[in-house]
């Protein structure tokens, strides 16, 4: 079970064959991730665009690469997103590319990437004290979800926590209060998710809901409330009611918690992985590493 | 101005002791605080639940509890309106919620500013203490309205910035807080952000300014900005308060001290006094604070009202 992010890069570097990453536009930072993935054997960069451009930003590359020359910046995303579709490349990064342009190419129901019905993204942070990975979902795409788009969210990182060796995830389902309150949609929705996970609708992942955040993080806390659970004070997955909760509380946590965060995009045909810009340097080597598991 | 707990200790202790209602102190942590709050000078209780839980709870904290005023009710709701019916009929000067569900509370304090007629929506203000920081953080409305419009939103900023005026900041600096990303639709909290910055601007909040960011990302980063490095992170930048655009996204929040080297500590100014939110899975040391905080702003409260 990976604790740290120097074990998901670890485990990345220890597979068999090393994945193709597709990406079509790369500014200098984004090239120096690229490269020095390409150089620790975790992927063979495929980079689509100007190949003149694109050339030079790889003149002293000691590493296997491919470029692909497309010029225009739209039929680049297009060309990138094929491969990936036609199995020619196995993941797919944003780099430079705009917010909008890239999520609204790569959500397309016919041209994009999106294997089901819905798309969300998992923020996995490394605790400071001792060797555990928390995830935290969905901290990007869905604004608003109800509980079926909720049901899609926590399968996307149910499935993360097995690939990170989590086989049965305690998840919190998280809220402003631990107690169901019907004015209160949240803590409707988490009692919901809850009474599924005891049906085993969620595999082994033990779900908790509502908890309040407090609750979640203290065993001590939840006790005092009234509230039993192996889930409080040991959670792997925090699922967070709603978008305003989810992309403040990832920014909380590294700005605030100063830990360490790297993310990727799940529910799709193949990893998708975003260039978030409070994702550290260093943090997008993870992602790349993380995605390459997936 | 009060930058630090410190500060709150020190001001608690000068103008203490301030009789104060706790309801329900019907948990060992909560008994224990009100001792030692006592013992600091800052309190003089007014102790109203049930009778056998308290005396039990005082002598297990080694508190003799038969010298102070005693109100014997095991009601959760009785408990708190007769707790906030004595702050409104100006018997004390702060409330403390003790081991009931903080929804009686509230319930309470709205009943009696209807009744004042104040015309004052009630919003709970989460305090940070940041270590090392030289300001007060605050997040709110961490408390009351699920899932406030504009207008509610103007009025819960208007209670926040009276209280940080009240604390000696003369000009706070505020972001209205929204999960707006640069794609997909404008979310509802981004329209209210610019629709209050408006407001701001005009004057409508008295000093205050509300700065030109909705993320932590922006406040730390700037608009286009880029982590490069944890140690470049300046938390002196984090505004002063932090308007939430929901109860989830505001509880979730400033329950993360939690996790972070923060205290928290949370207070209802109501248009009589002050009133502290202890949570209740919150410790002694977290409630003292509270309480410390509640002297201190129900001092203000009175100089203001008069």
């Amino acid at each position: 079970m990976a604790g740290t992010f120097a074990e998901i890069v670890a485990a990345a570097r220890n597979r068999a064959a090393r994945k193709r990453l597709v990406v079509s536009s790369v500014r200098k930072p984004d090239m120096e991730i690229i490269s020095r993935a390409a150089r620790e054997g975790l992927i063979v960069p495929l980079l689509v665009g100007d190949a003149d451009a694109l050339a030079k930003k790889c003149a002293l590359a000691s590493y296997e690469y491919e470029i692909v020359h497309v010029k225009d910046r739209d039929e680049a995303l297009r060309a990138a997103i094929a491969m990936v579709r036609e199995g020619r490349a196995d993941m797919l990064m944003q780099g430079s590319r705009d917010p909008k342009t890239f999520m609204n190419a790569v959500l397309d129901a016919k041209t994009g990437l999106l294997k089901g019905k819905l798309a969300s993204h998992v923020s996995v942070f490394k605790l400071l004290k001792g060797d555990k990975l928390i995830l935290v979902t969905d901290t990007f795409v869905n604004n608003f979800p109800g509980i079926s788009e909720k049901q899609l969210i926590l399968e996307h990182a149910i499935k993360l926590a097995g690939i990170l060796g989590i086989e049965a995830p305690k998840v919190a389902a998280l809220a402003a209060i631990e107690q169901v309150n019907p004015s209160i949609p949240s803590t409707l929705d988490a009692a919901v998710l809850s009474k599924m996970a005891e049906r085993k609708q969620f595999g082994n992942a033990i779900v908790e809901g509502p908890v309040d955040i407090d609750c979640a993080l203290s065993h001590i806390a939840a006790e005092r409330k009234g509230l039993k659970s192996v889930v409080t004070g040991n959670v792997d997955i925090y699922l967070v009611p709603e978008i305003e909760s989810g992309y403040l509380l990832a920014q909380s946590l590294v700005f605030l918690g100063k830990m360490e965060m790297a993310g990727v995009l799940m529910g799709m045909t193949k990893p998708v992985i975003l260039n978030l810009p409070f994702v550290s340097r260093e943090n997008r080597l993870v992602e790349i590493a993380l995605a390459s598991l997936i | 101005m009060i930058r630090s707990l410190d500060d709150v200790s020190r001001i608690a202790g000068e103008k203490g002791p301030k009789k104060l209602a706790v309801l329900a102190p019907e948990d060992e942590e909560f008994m224990l605080a009100v001792k030692t709050s006592w013992e600091a000078g800052y309190i003089e209780p007014v102790l109203i639940g049930n009778a056998e839980k308290m005396e039990k709870l005082g002598e297990k904290v080694g508190f003799d509890i038969s010298r102070f005023e005693k109100i014997i009710e095991s009601d959760r709701q009785r408990i708190s309106d007769l707790g906030i019916g004595m702050l409104f009929s100006g018997k004390l000067s702060i409330v403390s919620k003790g081991q009931i569900p903080t929804a009686y509370v509230y319930r309470s304090i709205i009943r009696a500013e209807g009744k004042a007629a104040s015309g004052m929506t009630v919003s709970v203000v989460s305090f940070w203490e940041i270590p090392g920081l030289s300001h007060l953080t605050a997040f709110t409305d961490t408390g009351v309205s699920i899932l406030p419009d504009y207008k509610t939103k103007r009025d819960i900023l208007k209670n926040a910035v009276f209280l940080y005026h009240l604390l000696g900041y003369e000009k706070p600096k505020i972001v209205a807080i929204s999960g707006q990303r640069k794609f997909g639709r404008t979310l509802d909290s981004y329209r209210d952000y610019r629709l209050l910055r408006k407001a701001a601007d005009v004057g409508e909040f008295g000093d205050c300014e509300i700065i030109h960011a909705t993320s932590l990302t922006e406040i730390f980063l700037g608009p286009s900005g880029r982590l490069r490095d944890y140690r470049d992170i300046d938390l002196e930048k984090i505004p002063h308060i932090i308007l939430v655009p929901r109860l989830d996204t505001g509880n979730i929040m400033c329950k993360l001290d939690f996790f972070l080297d923060v205290t928290r500590f949370s207070i209802v100014a109501t248009s009589k006094g002050a009133v502290c939110i202890p949570s209740r899975a919150d410790f002694s040391d977290d409630i003292i604070m509270e309480l410390a905080m509640g002297v201190v702003v129900a001092d203000r409260l009175e100089k203001e009202l008069r």
